[in-house]
């Protein structure tokens, strides 16, 4: 009798002990999200950016309890950031690495030369057996030329549409400033977003809004001198001018045609250098110059957001905050999908974010709701600044006017 | 385009060439003493240009003195260059120097990028008026403030190589090395001394170019690189001359390339005019004969 009691307390208290185990055990797993872009050369500001964002999400959604897995426990997200040296050969290098690890899904990368042959490697059709590409879902925040998510049906971005901006943009002027009738454009030639812009959808967007394109002045990322470029703005002799490059030339050229003596009457540049480098660089040239963006800290949320970015000494563009804004929506998709974030359920948690991501119709963003395309992009809301007085101020905003 | 917009690109090139001939001349010194090349002597100078930001930036001094603090610091790491990448290398080893010396460029491109998160920074100009207006054609005032600043650091040089004991020594160290030390000069103080001197003007080119452009990137310093080690081979390993005359002519000659083609093949012209020369006059523009003068 008293060896049967010994031996039902025994199991009793080793079943209790096994249970409490198996809470413990879910409570501490870690919901493993790698984020992956440029964190050295000159465009490492991006890097920095978006890892901060990443980690300041992170900060908030564990503070908050973390994510719910399917077995009731709850996971808190273990963030990373690589180094893909916004080179092709690094970035597929390092989504091969974490393929092979426990990383669930990876944001990135910064770089649109890097984000087209990444995707390539991965598998064109999801549960295609014929298909060697990896099977990692890769959910993109910057890397912003048009059309890339439908190379792969495990690639997903939450990147504005240019296309769509621009095309706005591009109205409002016309609308506003019917005086302006032509433009002229300085086109950055070696870098694949900056080309992308001006000739798929500046030059576009451009003669159907009205305004006649007179041509463009080209020169390369790490050009110093715009003498002859700023002669042929001048000779073309446009109301507006589109600088479709990044910070570096833009205020070169900017600062040329403050020598030269050139004006025009309005202008406008490229998504990616309404940042701090612009102003940085050259606060006094560019000041009025008018850039479409998806981020600018005008709500409660983006105003907290932007200060949580900065507690990781990074800061929050229409780049970073979808960033942020890419990791809650990963954590909604988790728990709505039931990962399990185990050691053995990687590879089946993978496929249900994947999954969960295509099955997205709209998101939360910090300036409103996003909708989702059937081509794995989104249509996000945007609005238009401008450079004034050393800031980006909001000029108009197309949803609330 | 027309003649006068050719002419304008020649003249803005040759302006903006000055400070080719003056990394090109930092080459060659180099060379011409321990003939071996510097390949982290652009990054150098860039880096020294960088340095000089302290003084507005961090401590409150007025900007121009930017320009003297650059070319300080530039010599102080011409100086720190030869003692990590040359003193104690095997110089015997014909890759030894060359690999230290690139390992240098990627580093010190690194610490750029990494000391200011790869965002370009605001450099002043020399002179910051109206352009000058003759005719048809636009000369910059800055541009021709850079221009004489690189002239004159140029005469200098020459004055200091020509006119002085340190001069001969230096000279004297490249021409017969084994006889120099022979004659009591002491090959490490020489070698050492050449490194600042090319650190010097390597920061006279460096502040040139920021002022020039007037914003200092990390993109900068490859192309410099690159553009100096061409106008060094057009003007003739160790020909300070020949650096001086390659530079204005690679700084016209890409300006023009540019005007006539478009930038996307600029480049491939500027290579194509540094394969003439390898193929038809491989000792550059002033291949003089090895020996005493």
């Amino acid at each position: 009798m008293r060896k049967a009691a010994l031996l039902l307390s025994s199991a009793l208290i080793a079943a209790a002990g096994i249970a409490a185990a198996a809470t413990a055990a879910a409570e501490d797993r870690a919901v493993i999200v790698k984020g992956f872009g440029a964190k050295s050369g000159v465009v490492r500001s991006f890097g920095i950016n978006s890892e901060a964002a990443m980690r300041a999400a992170a900060e908030l959604i564990n503070s908050q309890g973390g994510v719910k897995l399917a077995d009731g426990g709850t996971g808190k997200i273990e963030v990373e950031f690589l180094d893909d040296r916004c080179t092709a050969e690094e970035g597929i290098s390092v989504v091969r690495r974490m393929a092979s690890g426990p990383t669930l899904v990876a944001i990135g990368p910064t770089c649109s030369n890097v984000a087209e042959p990444l995707f390539g490697v991965l598998q064109k059709k999801a549960g295609d057996a014929t298909d060697s590409g990896l099977q990692f879902p890769i959910f993109t925040d910057v890397a912003i030329k048009g059309g890339l998510a439908k190379i792969s049906e495990w690639a997903f971005r939450n990147v504005p549409s240019e296309s769509e901006m621009y095309t706005s943009l591009f109205r409002w002027v016309k609308q506003t400033k019917p005086e302006l009738n032509s433009i002229f454009a300085g086109v950055e030639e070696n870098f694949a977003h900056s080309r992308a812009t001006w000739y798929a959808v500046m030059k576009e967007a451009a003669p159907k809004a009205g305004l006649e394109v007179k041509g463009e002045a080209k020169w390369l990322l790490e050009d110093t001198n715009f003498a002859q470029q700023v002669r042929e703005i001048k000779a073309a002799s446009p109301d507006i001018l589109a600088i479709a490059a990044h910070p570096f030339t833009t205020c070169g050229v900017l600062k040329e045609m403050r020598r030269q003596g050139v004006k025009v009457k309005m202008l406008i540049g490229l998504t990616s250098s309404s940042s701090l480098e612009t102003l940085q660089g050259c606060a006094k040239e560019a000041d009025g110059i008018v850039i479409p963006t998806s981020f600018a800290p005008v709500t409660q949320t983006a105003e907290a957001a932007a200060a949580q970015a900065a507690k990781y000494n990074g800061s929050l563009d229409l780049h970073s905050a979808a960033t942020y804004e890419n990791v809650f929506i990963l954590k909604k998709v988790m728990e709505e999908q039931g990962v399990l974030a185990k050691p053995d359920t990687v590879q089946a948690d993978r496929e249900k974010i994947r999954k969960g991501l295509a099955a997205l119709k709209e998101t939360d963003g910090l300036l409103g709701k996003s909708k989702r395309t059937d081509d794995r992009e989104a249509v996000k809301p945007y609005l238009y600044v401008h450079a004034k007085d050393g800031k980006w101020v909001v000029l108009h905003n197309p949803v609330t006017n | 385009m027309g003649f006068v917009d050719y002419m304008q690109a020649v003249i803005d090139g040759l302006l903006f060439g000055t400070t080719y001939s003056l990394i090109g001349i930092g080459f060659t010194l180099v060379f011409g003493v321990m003939q071996k090349i510097n390949m982290s002597y652009a990054a150098g100078s860039l880096a020294g240009a960088y340095c000089g930001l302290v003084g507005p930036q961090l401590l409150g001094l007025p900007p121009w003195s930017v320009f003297p603090l650059s070319i300080a610091a530039s010599g102080l790491i011409g100086y720190l260059i030869y003692l990590t990448c040359f003193r104690f290398i095997p110089l015997a080893s014909p890759l030894a120097t060359l690999m230290s010396t690139v390992g240098m460029l990627l580093l010190l491109d690194e610490i750029i990028v990494h000391s200011t998160a790869g965002m370009p920074q605001n450099y002043p100009a020399i002179y910051d008026g109206d352009p000058i207006v003759l005719g048809d054609f636009i000369l910059r005032a800055d541009l021709m403030g850079v221009f004489l600043v690189c002239v004159v650091a140029m005469a200098m040089l020459l004055a200091l190589l020509y006119r002085t004991r340190l001069g001969m020594a230096t000279r004297a160290m490249a021409q017969q090395p084994v006889a120099a030390q022979l004659c009591g000069m002491r090959l490490q103080a020489v070698n050492g001394l050449t490194f600042v001197i090319a650190g010097l003007l390597g920061g006279v080119a460096g502040a040139m170019i920021g002022a020039a452009v007037g914003m200092l990137s990390p993109l900068i310093a490859g192309p410099i690189t690159v553009k100096g080690l061409i106008v060094t081979v057009i003007g003739g390993l160790g020909s300070i001359p020949g650096a001086i005359v390659a530079g204005l002519m690679v700084g016209a000659a890409e300006n023009l390339f540019q005007a006539l083609r478009n930038v996307t093949e600029r480049d491939i012209y500027v290579m194509l005019l540094l394969f003439v020369f390898l193929v038809l006059r491989p000792g550059g523009l002033f291949s003089g004969a090895r020996g005493r003068d």
